[in-house]
């Protein structure tokens, strides 16, 4: 190739080279939405009218805002900070302060912002990002953005840091990256608040006290109960235990289904097979096959039916004869529900859904004084809302009679009116969703629920078994529930067996272990889980030793607790000690468990807002793991090689202390009992 | 009244009938003069008094005339009986307009009223300053100012008559002298005027150049400083803003006014604001100069105020620009502001307007109400609810742009009406984002900044001249604080252009490469170029604060760049358009260190070495083969000297190539104690470095290149060609690690001072300024 063509050829590629950059370029900036380089007049102008709109929309739409905050101008309330650390009792909400010290700071820096989000995170496990993260900073650029105003994260993240008021919880807070903010919790701070757990105890964060229903359980008269009132039972009276620990008064309800047209169908095959009933308790212990027997003749024989429903009608109108037979029937029903309950430990009030008769009647008058129910093909029925949408409530039906709406109706009724509950947790499958959320909208449409009251659906996913199908005995019947809990016993006994327990406890302590493992491995297993999805049921899983799991967690308490013990400090004088000194959390490993155990009234007040506990199990889990992080690094009691003990690190001890008893308390709450040997 | 009736008013009191025809064309000395007429019984005035009124009428400023019925008995029954009297009792009410009564014995004392001088005091008061003056008198007879004399008498009598005086002085000089001889009569031989202009000034310095520095600085403080000029300008003082022409005294003034001082504590305050969406430009450099000098001066402060009431897009670099160029000129503003920091107040006070029934919402179109006498708004009295509804409609954006105006209700002096305070404009503010969508006006805005600020002179230039009235009138209706608005004269310089979009338009062209292409009169290209700032303000101190619109030729900025640089910008060699010289006889093995003077009017101040070696180059142009007549450089048969070397040589022989050019020459040297001394010494360089040297030419042929009747094509079609040489120079070694805005003098060519564009491996100059004297014979 001579000189020349070479030449001509780096001319060309070199003008390629610069064409493509061009093009680059460009694309860089259509990529941005800049089409200023176009300068095509019409597409300026147009541009510029965009711009001109939206600045006009923005104005608008500020002073719709002051308009219509006008008149209702709430003078924006800011929290009081803490700003001595002896005024904290143990019992603070770290997540809750922080929220506090950056509202203030947010709206000292932008007070023109409505409602400037406040977003509060732990920051994972990098010490690097300090202990939580305020990543406030970039939505509130956002908003800014859209008020117009130039800024990037960052200087907004240095604004908030410029304003954030001084407190005893933080050490010091940074700008870390593209607007983070890293906040590190002051050690003397979480010092002083883990002593006084040692001190005073475990104890709720302050919360104003509420009266709240919980509907739980709720298995159905003459019917076996089955994993899923098991779900109800276990979810419903873990989120009673959390409730009733922040000093709520909680009403644990049974809402039974007592009342229909089965119990015609079951009096008259009672009162044929039975006839001396009243003065004989008739042995019906068998109730399902009671039940079953009843049934077929109420398919398959006429005049039976006929009967039955005349039952129905005297059992309705009172007539005490029938009422009797009722109750009977009933009192063998709860009389099976209660040995499932015994064996849990669950505390319940039994109302079924006969309470409600009269309360009904009292509904549908209403409901029709209110002009809110409208025939429909005979029946009476009551949209959730005036556009009738969704699915309508039955509330009469086409001969008179109520149905699960109504009585449910009048059950909200009750629950607003009489015992002036301000929350209500209904805790049953995810498939009741709508149906409730049906009866919250009519409940607000009259009236019933108002001043923001509202229903709470705690739904959760069935129970699957290990095929994940559903969870049935291998000949496919439905599984008792006693069945599954004698089953749950064998294989905790099998599993201390297994592990040589039976070896080193007592018959008595050993039984204690073999119940808390069963039960405590069929709750854990329920409640570690999001209780939205299915879950599935299994007994090997939940009896490992190793993972998220009761067993592991039971295990590491009583290991905890045996720290103490080995070193031969009583706790009596593990407190005197408290006297004297206290704990320090100057390890790096202790300062990690001393910040985890400081997040539990933030992991409570958060179960008690979202009802979901498995945060709490994992929270439960992160302890034990945290502080198997710290026993490996930090000796508590030092020995020789004789095994003597040469020294006593009673801080460390004390922190121990501590740890069991955050772990106790979370027990408690999740309705499992621990045992101080396993 | 008819015109007719007032002349013969006027004339009744005294007035000839042309003196009253000319006093009817003044409407202000007419208003007073009939107000007097009508306070006072013509028939009964003693003879001359009637004058003494006319005098009162010229002489009373508007804000004083509450006062004029006291002061028209004292002069009607005989107690103010002089012109004198009249102007000291004027003072005294000026002085004293805050207070509601007059106190009658310090007023009487400021006017001398009762007082009487006699002629026998006259006398002896004339003999006894005269005696002082005797020998001078003698010395210069009638040429000798017998002003100086009038003068004293004048404060040891202060109520004497001047007329009498001045008799008095005349009979005892010609007592003393006798009458004019012929001499006395002769014209006055000129006497030696006092340096005026910095050109001038430079001449001078320039002669004194080979007397020695200390002449100079005796020449440079001649020259007026910003200090000394701000100081000498006639201005009020702060808390007397009443006494200032054109004030306007309300009822609330004197409260304000003390509130004022207490919060300035009596400190002058003034501000520099520019619109923050340009560069500044020479013309900056005057305002900059005023406000910041007048308030330096006088131990006040001064505030930087970004008017930036206009949504525009402002950019972070203008504001860094003007703040960086008022740092550059030695300047520190007292505080940075911003208009739109007052936002919230200003739509307070228009809404406190429209409740006072003194603004209202028009809805006019812009093209209405532009041009000469556009009709008025049918809007002007439409109820003060509904201006405030409409108000806020606009603030909330419910009407579009263009569709309603905020107005106020006066006419200025030009006899514009009701200009706009407030208007619509959907644009984002760069500092309020989208919180408004309208803005306020030039006009609503200066004056309440001002007063807000607590500005004691609002300086601005002549053109606002007109707008001093809405001024006055917006602040008083506000009932706040009101400043005083001075103006001067706008500084224009001819050859350039300034205006942002047209140099932008150079920009675009390609004409000029940047803002601060230092080919402009922007303040960054005038750094750029290397004027120094002490430069720029001495400049703006020569032009002085005159009220007068003037167009400055570049010119005189050059003579004052030059007058500075000459003094601090030290001298290296450099050769332009580098000849080769070798010299046969060199008389060294090795090379010889020659030591240069950094200022060869004050060797002693410092120095730098180079050298001379075997091969050294000239300019170019200092050879000729065929030399013109005069030539006094180097030729064939002319030796020449190389300054500073203590060498003359001498052609032995020419090389040139095959083209013809001249590309070497062979000389001899020799020392100049030996040789004949030769006409001229020229510059040299020696093992020198290459530089890059940027030669700039004025941009413009045209004195004003805007102007259509000078330049019909417009003021692109005024640019010259080859505005800008680039070309690389030879420089003595010593000039390496110069660093960027250094300036030198290049031995016998110019004034130069490094540019940013300069790097490690290239140094580069720009030519700030030729030397005035051609490069020489």
């Amino acid at each position: 190739m001579s000189d020349v063509d070479l030449k001509s050829v780096e001319a060309r590629t070199l003008k390629a080279e610069k064409e493509a950059k061009l093009i680059e370029e460009e694309l860089e900036k259509l990529a941005r939405g800049d089409l200023s380089f176009v300068s095509d007049p019409q597409l300026d102008k147009l541009l510029s009218e965009n711009e001109k709109l939206k600045h006009r929309l923005a104005i608008l739409e500020n002073a719709i805002k002051a308009e219509s905050s006008k008149g209702v101008s709430k003078p924006k309330k800011r929290p009081t900070l803490i700003t001595d650390i002896m005024s904290i009792e143990g019992t603070i909400c770290v997540m809750d302060e922080l929220k506090n010290i950056f509202a203030i700071a947010i709206e000292l820096a932008y007070p023109d912002l409505d409602d400037p989000p406040v977003v509060i995170t732990l920051s994972g496990n990098n010490p690097k990002f300090g202990d939580y993260q305020c990543n406030s900073a970039m939505p509130i650029s956002q908003l800014l953005k859209a008020k117009n105003v130039k800024t990037n994260p960052r200087e907004v993240a240095n604004n908030i840091l410029n304003k954030t008021p001084s407190s005893p919880l933080v050490d010091k807070v940074e700008v870390a990256g593209a607007g983070f903010l890293n906040i590190y919790l002051n050690r003397t701070f979480a010092e002083h608040v883990l002593n006084c757990i040692l001190r005073f105890g475990v104890k709720p964060p302050p919360v104003k006290r509420n009266r709240i229903v919980v509907d739980f359980s709720s298995p159905n008269i003459a019917k076996e109960m089955h994993v899923g009132h098991l779900r109800s039972t276990i979810i419903g009276d873990s989120i009673c235990r959390v409730l009733e620990f922040l000093n709520h008064d909680v009403l644990r309800i049974n809402h039974l289904g007592d009342w229909g047209t089965q119990f015609g169908m079951l009096i008259a095959h009672l009162q044929e097979k039975f006839p001396n009933y009243k003065t004989h308790s008739p042995p019906i212990s068998d109730l399902q096959a009671f039940y079953k027997e009843s049934k077929t003749r109420f398919d398959e024989d006429e005049e039976f039916k006929k009967r039955a429903y005349l039952c129905v009608v005297e059992l309705q109108s009172g007539n005490p004869d029938y009422t009797a037979a009722w109750k009977l029937i009933c009192e063998v029903s709860r009389q099976e529900f209660q040995k499932v309950y015994d064996r849990l430990d669950i505390k319940i009030i039994d109302r079924g859904e006969s309470f409600y008769q009269s309360r009904m009647d009292a509904v549908v008058k209403e409901l029709k004084e209110k002009g809110l129910l409208e025939e429909d093909e005979g029946r009476l029925i009551m949209w959730g809302s005036a556009e009738r949408t969704g699915i309508p409530l039955t509330i009469v039906k086409s001969g008179g009679g109520y149905t699960y709406d109504t009585s449910d109706m009048a059950t909200i009724k009750q629950r607003v009116e009489e015992e002036k509950c301000g929350r209500f947790i209904y805790v049953t499958d995810v498939g009741q969703y709508t149906h409730f959320a049906t009866i919250d909208m009519c409940a607000r449409r009259a009236g019933i629920l108002k001043n923001g009251l509202k229903m709470e659906h705690v739904g959760f996913g069935v129970v699957l078994g290990e095929d994940k199908k559903k969870f049935k005995t291998r000949s496919g019947d439905t599984i008792k529930l006693i069945d599954l809990m004698d089953e749950g016993l064998r294989r905790a006994l099998d599993k201390l067996v297994e592990k040589g327990r039976d070896k080193v406890l007592t018959p008595e302590e050993l039984k204690l272990a073999q119940e808390a493992v069963a039960y405590g491995c069929i709750k854990y297993a329920d409640l570690s889980h999001n209780r939205i999805n299915d879950y599935i049921f299994s007994f090997d899983k939940m009896l490992d030793d190793k993972g998220n799991t009761a067993v592991y967690l039971l295990y590491a308490l009583t290991r905890i607790q045996s720290i103490s013990r080995t070193a031969q400090v009583s706790l009596d004088a593990l407190l005197k000690e408290a006297g004297k000194t206290s704990i320090k959390l100057t390890h790096e490993s202790e300062w990690k468990l001393g910040k985890v155990l400081l997040r539990f009234p933030d992991v409570i007040l958060k179960v008690t807002g979202d009802l979901f506990l498995h945060s709490l199990c994992e929270y439960l889990y992160e302890i034990s793991s945290t502080f198997t992080e710290f026993y490996d690094k930090c000796y508590c009691v030092e020995k020789d090689k004789g095994g003597n003990i040469v020294k006593i690190f009673y801080e460390r001890l004390m922190l121990c202390e501590v740890t069991a008893r955050v772990m106790t308390k979370c027990f408690e709450i999740l309705g499992i009992k621990t045992v101080s040997k396993m | 009244m008819s015109p007719e009736e007032t002349i013969e008013g006027f004339k009744k009191i005294g007035l000839s009938e042309q003196k009253a025809k000319e006093t009817l064309k003044n409407a202000n000395v007419t208003k007073f003069l009939l107000q007097i007429l009508s306070e006072v019984d013509v028939q009964k005035l003693q003879p001359g008094v009637g004058l003494l009124l006319y005098h009162l009428a010229t002489k009373i400023k508007p804000q004083s005339v509450g006062k004029l019925p006291f002061i028209c008995k004292y002069i009607a029954d005989g107690r103010l009986d002089s012109t004198l009297r009249i102007d000291a009792a004027l003072e005294y009410v000026l002085s004293h307009l805050n207070e509601e009564n007059v106190s009658i014995k310090e007023f009487e004392e400021a006017c001398g009223v009762g007082i009487v001088v006699t002629p026998e005091q006259v006398e002896l008061a004339v003999e006894k300053h005269m005696a002082k003056y005797k020998s001078e008198l003698l010395e210069k007879r009638y040429r000798f100012n017998s002003g100086v004399v009038m003068q004293a008498v004048r404060s040891d009598l202060k109520w004497a008559d001047g007329k009498a005086i001045k008799n008095e002085v005349d009979v005892q000089i010609l007592d003393l002298l006798g009458p004019k001889t012929e001499a006395d009569l002769a014209p006055i031989p000129k006497a030696e005027k006092k340096a005026k202009t910095s050109s001038e000034i430079s001449k001078k310095s320039k002669k004194e150049d080979n007397k020695g520095a200390a002449s100079v600085v005796d020449s440079s403080e001649e020259a007026v400083s910003i200090s000394e000029l701000m100081k000498k300008l006639p201005f009020h003082v702060p808390g007397e803003n009443f006494k200032s022409d054109g004030y306007i005294v309300t009822p609330s003034t004197k409260k304000l006014l003390e509130d004022h001082l207490k919060i300035t504590g009596g400190k002058v305050r003034t501000r520099f604001p520019p619109e923050p969406n340009g560069i500044l430009h020479i013309g900056h450099a005057k305002a900059i100069n005023i406000n910041f000098g007048y308030a330096a001066a006088h131990d006040g402060i001064c505030f930087l105020r970004y008017d930036d009431t206009n949504p525009e897009k402002e950019e972070e670099k203008f504001f860094i620009g003007i703040k960086d160029m008022v740092e550059w000129l030695g300047y520190t503003p007292y505080k940075i502001t911003h208009s739109s920091d007052y936002f919230d107040q200003l739509y307070e006070w228009a809404v406190k307007l429209i409740k006072k029934e003194l603004a209202y919402v028009c809805h006019q179109k812009a093209e209405e109400i532009k041009g000469y006498n556009p009709p008025p708004s049918p809007w002007r009295n439409r109820p003060v609810e509904e201006s405030l509804h409409l108000f806020e409609d606009m603030k909330n954006g419910k009407i579009d742009e263009g569709e309603a105006t905020l107005r106020m209700k006066i006419t200025l002096e030009e006899g514009k009406q009701d200009p706009v305070a407030y208007r619509i404009k959907f644009k984002p503010h760069h500092r309020t984002g989208s919180k408004w969508c309208i803005y306020p006006t030039y006009d609503y805005t200066h004056c309440l900044c001002d007063s807000i600020e607590h500005i004691t002179h609002s300086l601005c230039t002549k053109e606002f001249q007109s707008r001093r009235s809405s001024y006055y009138w917006l602040c008083n209706a506000l009932d706040i604080y009101c400043p005083v608005q001075w103006e001067y004269g706008r500084l224009n310089v001819n050859y350039t252009v300034v205006s942002k979009r047209k140099i932008a338009k150079l920009i675009d062209e390609g004409i000029v490469n940047d803002w601060d292409d230092p080919r402009l009169f922007t303040l960054t290209a005038l750094r750029r170029r290397g004027v120094p700032s002490v430069a720029v303000n001495a400049f703006c101190a020569a032009l002085g604060v005159t009220g007068a619109v003037g167009a400055v030729d570049p010119a005189l900025l050059d003579a004052s760049v030059r007058d500075h640089l000459n003094l601090t910008a030290p001298r290296v060699m450099v050769v332009l358009d580098p000849l080769k010289i070798t010299i046969t006889n060199f008389p060294s093995d090795e090379v010889i260190s020659v030591t240069v003077p950094d200022f060869p009017n004050d060797p002693d101040k410092s120095s730098h070495k180079v050298v001379l070696d075997r091969t050294l180059y000239i300019e170019a142009s200092d050879f000729k083969e065929q030399p013109e007549k005069g030539y006094r450089r180097l030729t064939l048969t002319q030796s020449v000297g190389l300054r500073h070397a203590g060498y003359i040589i001498k052609v032995s022989k020419v090389n040139k190539d095959s083209s013809g050019k001249v590309v070497e020459l062979e000389c001899t040297a020799e020392s100049t104690e030996n040789a004949e001394k030769p006409k001229a010494f020229i510059h040299w360089v020696s093992q020198p470095i290459g530089v890059e040297v940027r030669l700039y030419e004025p941009l413009f042929k045209h004195k004003n290149p805007e102007d259509p009747a000078e330049v019909p094509g417009g003021f692109l079609s005024d640019c010259r060609s080859d505005t800008l040489t680039i070309s690389r120079a030879y420089a003595d070694s010593s000039i390496k690690g110069a660093k960027v805005y250094d300036k030198f003098q290049f031995e016998r060519i110019g004034f130069f001072s490094v540019d940013p564009d300069t790097d490690s491996s290239n140094i580069v100059f720009n030519r700030t300024v030729s030397l005035k004297e051609d490069s020489g014979k």
